[in-house]
């Protein structure tokens, strides 16, 4: 029971995750191979901050900032080139070049904060709650993350930029036309998903802790779940990410992380072989 | 027609004798003698990456794998089926063709394009990591396997290491000499521009593309089995991501795509910068990261390239023939011909 309950929470913490990277590529047709870096900046930042005697809440609220920041700063600099060109010239220049941005990344943390973590702890480390012990720390981080997805269907079904977001989403050029800024709605989402991806980070850091060494793993996991999902739409994704997070904890429970790994990715490649064609393509 | 002939072969034959004589240059020191080689390694994956990628429009992101298939395939078959070094060595090299092969052969059929072949690689690439790292009666884990007396003895002579890896990238340089100098070299041009009107004027595009995956993957695995044995020492991080295809990923592009001697070239500076930042220790992924952006936004041309323009301009437009394989349509680099 425990390990379903820690599965459902990892889950909620991979969607987080993998709606900004679906996001972005739905909207941007971009795939954001440096995600997961993304959001160990946010829970680096908060670490710093914790480290410098700050509350944990202002530290967590910057932390999210912060993977923001930077993934708006990417959209500016990095990704500016690849917007300007179409179709799979696009993919594959913001593929590479996100791919050098995530090492990069990389290579930054474990060579300056090689021993930094993130590891926050609640007052009381566990709750009854209809007669089962549950650890605090996994309510608290699924609470943070199903407000987190209220406040985003919020943005995206009653706000003006939401739903001009939405628009570009599925059809690009017909927004376009009809007066929608594509260049801003596509800033606007990655730095939307760099606040997502920081939410996540700081969510791990309550769970168990976050190291500077975790971005490829974020980012392969949010991969293999927008891959599964498909970016058809939201619940797609969501739905893939509690499902993938049952099996994740389950798996790695009863017969040991490599194995799960090796699951997980295989179930990746044969949703890519079986299903191709409605998997990572454009939204309709 | 023979001056044709000198002219294609030359460029092949001053490789060979400059990469002879490197062992002479840097004397007997043992460190130095493990750079040059590891910098023939470097190169004979970024050939066969050239292929792949720079020729065929594959993003293989599985050369660490498929050469820790090599790697891992000979050692096993020489230490646990006490087969001998040499045909160890061959299984390998058929085994990785074979797993290079089907990949390409499955993305191919099922239209893939090149995201596609990027991800499903990638995860191939950590499913085997994973899976050396999991079967750990066989593999040892992270801890890896010391390969002395599983090999042809590369391990115990640094010079006679240097030489059979020379031997190795000089056959290969030439073989994708013969390749373009022949009728295969126009079809592979025309695939690489576009597919679909490749395959409309008759070129078997699934065969070639198949064909070059396998050829390229098997000399991966050839080359990723001599390594175990010249390295002394396998584990699953030798083989990762960021030590094996980032590195040939850099070189390819630092070199220059789609020529003849950029993956040398490449190879060659990759290998020094690789060296200056050292030193630095974790800094050095920062700056293959770096390094990547860097070149892929403002030098996708690459050195032979340039040097070759630069050289064209000196002599004026007599220097047409000197380029070395690339068609004038493909100035654009990499994503020139990713095809739609």
């Amino acid at each position: 029971m425990g390990v379903i309950l820690d599965g459902l929470v990892l889950g909620l913490q991979l969607a987080l995750l993998s709606v900004g990277i679906v996001f972005v590529y739905g909207l941007g047709g971009v795939l954001n191979l440096a995600h997961g870096q993304v959001a160990v900046a946010g829970g680096l930042v908060a670490a710093l901050l914790v480290q410098a005697r700050q509350h944990p809440a202002v530290a967590g609220l910057v932390g999210v900032l912060a993977a923001g920041l930077l993934a708006l700063g990417m959209d500016r600099t990095l990704l500016q080139p690849a917007y300007r060109r179409r179709g799979e010239e696009r993919l594959l220049l913001a593929l590479i070049l996100t791919l050098g941005a995530s090492f990069a990344l990389d290579g930054f943390y474990t060579f300056r904060y090689p021993n930094l973590a993130l590891s926050l702890r609640l007052a009381k480390p566990s709750v009854e709650v209809l007669g089962i012990t549950v650890r605090t720390a996994s309510l608290a981080v699924g609470a943070l993350s199903l407000a987190t997805f209220g406040l985003l269907l919020a943005f995206l079904k009653g706000t003006r930029l939401g739903k001009a977001i939405r628009c570009v989403i599925q059809n690009e050029a017909g927004a376009w036309l009809c007066g929608v800024d594509v260049d801003r709605a596509r800033t606007v989402t990655l730095f939307l998903s760099g606040l997502l991806a920081g939410v996540a980070a700081v969510g791990q850091g309550f769970f168990s802790f976050l190291g500077p060494d975790m971005g490829p793993e974020f980012t392969i996991l949010s991969l293999i779940v927008a891959v599964v999902g498909g970016v058809r739409s939201l619940t797609g994704t969501f739905l893939a990410s509690l499902l993938l997070g049952v099996v994740n904890a389950a798996l790695s429970y009863w017969v040991g992380t490599y194995l799960t790994w090796i699951a997980l990715l295989a179930v990746a490649v044969a949703t890519l072989l079986v299903r191709p064609e409605g998997l990572l393509a454009y939204w309709p | 027609m023979s001056t044709g002939w000198a002219r294609r072969v030359f460029p092949v034959a001053a490789a060979a004798v400059v990469l002879a004589a490197v062992p002479l240059a840097v004397g007997g020191s043992p460190y130095q003698m493990r750079l040059a080689t590891l910098m023939l390694v470097l190169g004979c994956y970024a050939v066969a990456f050239n292929l792949l990628f720079g020729h065929t429009n594959q993003l293989f992101l599985c050369v660490g794998a498929l050469a820790s298939l090599g790697g891992y395939a000979s050692v096993l078959l020489v230490r646990d089926l006490k087969l001998p070094a040499v045909l160890a060595v061959g299984l390998a090299t058929v085994a990785a063709a074979a797993a290079g092969g089907f990949l390409s052969y499955v993305g191919v059929r099922r239209g893939f394009g090149v995201l596609f072949v990027g991800i499903v690689t990638l995860a191939v690439s950590l499913m085997m990591h994973n899976l050396l790292l999991g079967l750990r009666e066989l593999t040892n884990g992270e801890t890896g396997i010391v390969t002395r007396g599983f090999g042809v003895g590369l391990g115990d002579d640094p010079r006679r290491a240097y030489y059979v890896l020379w031997a190795v990238l000089v056959a290969s340089l030439g073989g994708y000499r013969w390749l373009f100098g022949s009728p295969h070299g126009m079809a592979l041009h025309a695939l690489s521009e576009d597919e679909v009107s490749a395959e409309l004027s008759g070129i078997d595009v699934t065969r070639y593309k198949v064909a070059c995956a396998t050829a390229a993957s098997g000399l991966i695995g050839l080359v990723g089995a001599l390594y175990a044995d010249l390295n002394g020492f396998i584990s699953p991080s030798v083989y990762a991501v960021g030590h094996v295809d980032i590195p040939v990923l850099v070189a390819l592009l630092l070199g220059g795509v789609r020529t003849l001697l950029g993956p040398v070239v490449g190879a060659a500076l990759f290998s020094v910068v690789d060296e200056l930042v050292r030193p630095f220790g974790q800094l050095t992924v920062l700056a293959y990261g770096a390094l990547l952006v860097v070149l892929f936004l403002l030098f996708r041309q690459g050195v032979v390239p340039l040097v070759e323009q630069l050289a064209a301009r000196g002599r004026g437009s007599a220097a047409e023939g000197a380029r070395l394989s690339a068609p004038p349509a493909s100035k654009e680099g990499v994503a020139g011909g990713t095809g739609r």
